[in-house]
């Protein structure tokens, strides 16, 4: 009991800290992050967990930061699910509360300029995410050649995502 | 590029936001009822449930084509603000926009209508998936395969994103560009290279980018 608390507050404390540098391309660039911290320090998932549920987050419905609650589930069930998110949200939530609240519709410089300011360090991450992910998946051929082809591939055709999830499983299922 | 002036003029297609005034941002608009917590929750549920792959067409196409909530402009801007601020640019989004039709119940309205339903499934999902990895092989080869395509995806998201840096202001002087260039790829080798903490990359690269950001602007005015 008293560690299945202690279990939980450790996950609600990794999350709150991780939500405040959600900032400027939302979950995709943490993952790195998150792997070091859920599957090397802590070992509350291993590598082929944490695989699994990124695949699951990017190509089932829902948006893209039901990676948290998915990892919190995976670590401590539903309590771990509904404790993570709830961690993962409350600050940005007050946060954004209270400046939309501050905000009108006139606009913003200093917003403009941050935005702008922000976009080659959200470029840097997203591809850094990307190496990273796949450098913790299998290294044999197949899902190497997947990454790169679709990392090429879908510079040239822009559509989306999820045709590229579905048109990798059923390569990667026929060619297993 | 973050504001477009927001159209006069009460068309049929007028939306809601057409009506709203500067000054009264988030006043009570006469013309049609505010949405009740009800339809906040609903159409914050279509979101989340057509939001495969990112939120950002969904969340267009909900609230300003189907429930017509928001402008295309206004959407805009709060899509700027919630990218700025920390968490997940959708549920930012939910909250201020919810927040002014119906106040913090109605951020609370939408964030459930996000959340819950959406997250029932995937933990549906992500119990059938590792149900079915552990006795089927091209199953779990599959699983791997489309982690591999999330790795390309974040990629190329990234490549996308530098690239259209590189081209929108082709006058620019090619050291600037590179500046900015220099910033992403020292993203790249401490994060993937070095695994440096990301929160520490962020701080740095941010400072940077922003000294960056503001020479030009000076450069740019001065031009």
């Amino acid at each position: 009991m008293a560690e299945q608390l202690h279990l939980l507050l450790l996950l609600a404390w990794h999350f709150a800290l991780l939500s405040l540098f959600a900032v400027g391309g939302g979950v995709s660039m943490l993952v790195p992050q998150m792997h070091q911290e859920f599957v090397l320090q802590y070992h509350w998932v291993n590598e082929r967990s944490f695989a699994e549920l990124l695949a699951v987050s990017q190509a089932t419905p829902g948006p893209n930061f039901l990676l948290v609650p998915l990892i919190g589930f995976r670590v401590a069930s539903w309590p771990g699910a509904a404790v993570s998110i709830v961690a993962f949200l409350v600050f940005p939530v007050l946060i954004t509360f209270v400046v939309g609240r501050l905000l009108h519709q006139h606009e913003n410089a200093w917003i403009a300029r941050f935005r702008r300011g922000f976009r080659p360090v959200t470029g840097g991450l997203w591809i850094a995410s990307g190496l990273v992910v796949a450098a913790t998946i299998d290294h044999s051929l197949v899902p190497i050649a997947l990454t790169i082809g679709v990392a090429i591939i879908s510079l040239a055709i822009d559509i989306s995502p999820i045709w590229w999830c579905v048109a990798a499983g059923l390569i990667g299922a026929a060619l297993a | 590029m973050l504001i477009e002036p927001i159209s006069s003029g009460f068309t049929v297609g007028v939306t809601r936001a057409d009506c709203i005034t500067s000054g009264a941002y988030g006043a009570n608009v006469n013309d049609s009822p505010k949405p009740s917590l009800l339809d906040l929750a609903l159409g914050w549920m279509t979101i989340g449930l057509t939001s495969v792959g990112g939120a950002g067409g969904p969340l267009r196409h909900v609230i300003v084509k189907q429930r017509r909530w928001l402008s295309e402009g206004e959407l805009a801007e709060l899509f700027g603000i919630a990218q700025a601020l920390p968490g997940a640019t959708a549920a930012n989004i939910a909250v201020m926009m919810s927040d002014r039709f119906a106040g913090p119940l109605g951020s609370l309205a939408a964030l459930a209508g996000l959340i819950i339903p959406s997250l029932l499934i995937a933990i549906a999902l992500a119990g059938i998936a590792t149900q079915l990895a552990a006795v089927n092989v091209r199953f779990a080869a599959g699983e791997i395969a489309v982690t591999a395509a999330v790795a390309g995806i974040f990629i190329s998201n990234g490549i996308r994103l530098i690239a259209q840096l590189w081209k929108e202001t082709p006058d620019l002087r090619v050291a600037w560009r590179c500046a900015r260039l220099a910033i992403s790829a020292l993203g790249v080798v401490l994060v993937a290279a070095f695994h440096v903490f990301i929160p520490f990359v962020m701080v740095i690269l941010i400072t940077l980018s922003m000294i960056v950001e503001t020479r030009l602007h000076s450069v740019e005015r001065a031009a």
